[in-house]
């Protein structure tokens, strides 16, 4: 009978196999006509915008030109390394502020979920603060840190901290409850149930909020160098909007972009192989 | 009845009422007792109590009316002498087949190296040879409930409870997992408490099966079942005697529905 019962699943998910095979061949198809769509639609969205900067259809002042941004970003990798330097600075504030926002979020989401009193407790605090605009700290985080990365990893700090710590206690207090009913019977005590069960089932929701949280902590830091500061991307943009090269403005903003699409990448990557089993 | 009927007592239910917080009699005036190594089934309508009366057992909902002994002591949920197994498969799905497996042993400090062999071991019994490295989600309804009937057997617990652990399958895979538990309860004899609502199941796979009336709960009849083992799911479906057991159950149930109405 075993035998019998075995060969089943096995042509089964060979079957099953094939039919994959097959959908991933039409979704890589699939995946790089669309890139060639978006490709096209990139180079005459940038061949419009530079005719009409060379036509002068709208003053160059306000648009720039592709090219003189092209040419801007080369000299910032070959000649002049400010854009590396400055982007360095960025980097490392955001990573900082992520770190230590998602673990203080993580600790304290998960005392949110054994402790509910403390919750309890710190909620209006909480929400009262959560509703505040961040940006608005700004101001306070220069006065009580000064100008250097630390002001800016505070403000990241604080976008980051909440996010995190809401995506931690909706996660872990999503577990189901028949998986607590099985750990349970099959003996686990209760921090056992909690760090094999709550929180792992919890990782999934987590993750959301790290992915959002990274996103925000670049947000808050840039943000924080725009308002005022010695280094960072926001401090270069505020510099080159004010003596008016429209060109190294977007420049910079292109980088931004690049930055924010490779860190939600970098992290997506990491989900993919810790939440393999989804 | 059977060849169990000189062994101990393995569950003592005696005067067991329970009625929920808001008023709903859910079981009441419950007498059982259960040898060691018997398959009891109990069976009834949907709502008569059958899943209450196993979660006493199982000490996942505290008694206040009456008494229950298993193995000689009140029940308790995590006790290492019962296992429990539900309706859903509840497999972790961030961990593997063997994993899953393996789950009970680590939670009771059972050696790695050990659990790991009988959960290899029992993954090949449930015909799943080759599958211990698969994530749920890679495994069919039937895979995964197979995974969930070694994570039961993998605990040498001598006491299984299980709440229609079958009930969710299709009628094919059904008399598949029959077949593998059947096998399992021969190679390795424990007392079953097992819930469902099919009488069919119940009858090929109890050593005695108890009726419940519709709510609130009474056991109304306790059928023996004298089919030899070793039982096949398959042939049993052409015995003239399953059938006519069959018959005598749902006469039962529609006795006590009509007395419901």
């Amino acid at each position: 009978m075993t035998s019998r019962l075995m060969t089943m699943p096995v042509s089964a998910s060979k079957r099953s196999e094939t039919i994959a095979d097959a959908q991933k061949r039409t979704e890589r198809r699939e995946g790089l006509y669309i890139l060639g769509m978006q490709l096209l639609a990139l180079g005459v969205f940038f061949a419009l915008w530079e005719l009409t900067s060379q036509m002068r259809w709208i003053d160059p002042l306000f648009i720039g030109a592709p090219s003189k941004i092209f040419t801007f970003l080369v000299n910032a990798v070959t000649t002049d390394h400010t854009l590396f330097i400055e982007t360095g600075w960025t980097l490392w504030a955001t990573f900082v502020a992520f770190a230590l926002g998602s673990a203080a979020g993580i600790a304290c989401g998960l005392l949110f979920v054994v402790y509910p009193p403390v919750e309890r407790f710190f909620e209006p605090m909480f929400s009262a603060l959560n509703a505040l605009p961040r940006i608005a700290l700004a101001p306070l985080f220069i006065l009580w840190f000064g100008l250097g990365v630390t002001s800016k990893v505070a403000l990241g700090f604080s976008l980051t901290f909440f996010i995190v710590l809401n995506s931690t206690v909706a996660g872990a207090r999503s577990v189901d409850s028949d998986w607590l009913v099985l750990s349970r019977m099959l003996g686990a005590n209760r921090a056992t149930m909690f760090f094999k069960v709550t929180l792992v089932s919890a990782v999934p929701t987590i993750f959301s909020g790290l992915r959002l949280g990274l996103i925000y902590a670049l947000l808050g830091v840039v943000g924080g160098e725009i308002i005022a500061s010695q280094h960072g991307l926001g401090q270069m943009l505020q510099y080159l909007a004010g003596t008016f090269d429209t060109n190294g403005v977007f420049a910079v903003l292109i980088v931004l972009a690049l930055l924010g699409v490779g860190i939600t990448k970098l992290m997506s990557m990491l989900e993919l192989y810790l939440l393999r089993w989804k | 009845m059977n060849s169990t009927s000189q062994a101990q007592p393995m569950i003592d239910i005696s005067r067991v009422n329970h009625v929920f917080p808001g008023g709903i009699h859910a079981v009441m005036d419950a007498n059982l007792t259960i040898e060691e190594g018997s398959f009891i089934a109990i069976v009834g309508p949907s709502g008569c109590g059958k899943t209450t009366l196993l979660n006493l057992l199982a000490g996942l909902i505290p008694l206040h009316d009456g008494k229950i002994l298993v193995n000689g002591t009140a029940p308790k949920a995590g006790r290492h002498d019962v296992a429990y197994m539900l309706a859903r498969d509840c497999l972790f799905p961030w961990r593997t087949a063997l994993s899953n497996v393996m789950l009970g042993g680590e939670f009771r400090g059972v050696p790695s190296d050990e659990t790991r062999q009988r959960a290899l071991a029992l993954l090949n019994q449930v015909g799943l040879k080759g599958f211990s490295e698969h994530y749920p989600k890679a495994l069919s309804h039937g895979m995964r409930q197979r995974v969930a009937l070694a994570r039961t057997f993998s605990l040498k617990s001598p006491v299984l409870l299980m709440d229609e652990p079958f009930g969710a399958l299709d009628a094919q895979t059904k008399v598949q997992l029959q077949s593998v538990l059947l096998e399992l309860h021969g190679s390795e004899r424990r007392t079953v408490v097992f819930i469902t609502h099919d009488l069919s199941e119940a009858v090929t796979l109890a050593d005695r099966v108890i009726v419940m009336s519709p709510r609130p709960g009474r056991i109304i009849a306790d059928i023996s079942i004298p089919l030899p083992r070793p039982r096949s799911a398959k042939s049993l479906q052409k015995d003239p005697e399953f059938h006519r057991l069959y018959a005598e159950l749902w006469g039962w149930l529609e006795q006590a529905m009509e007395e419901a109405a």
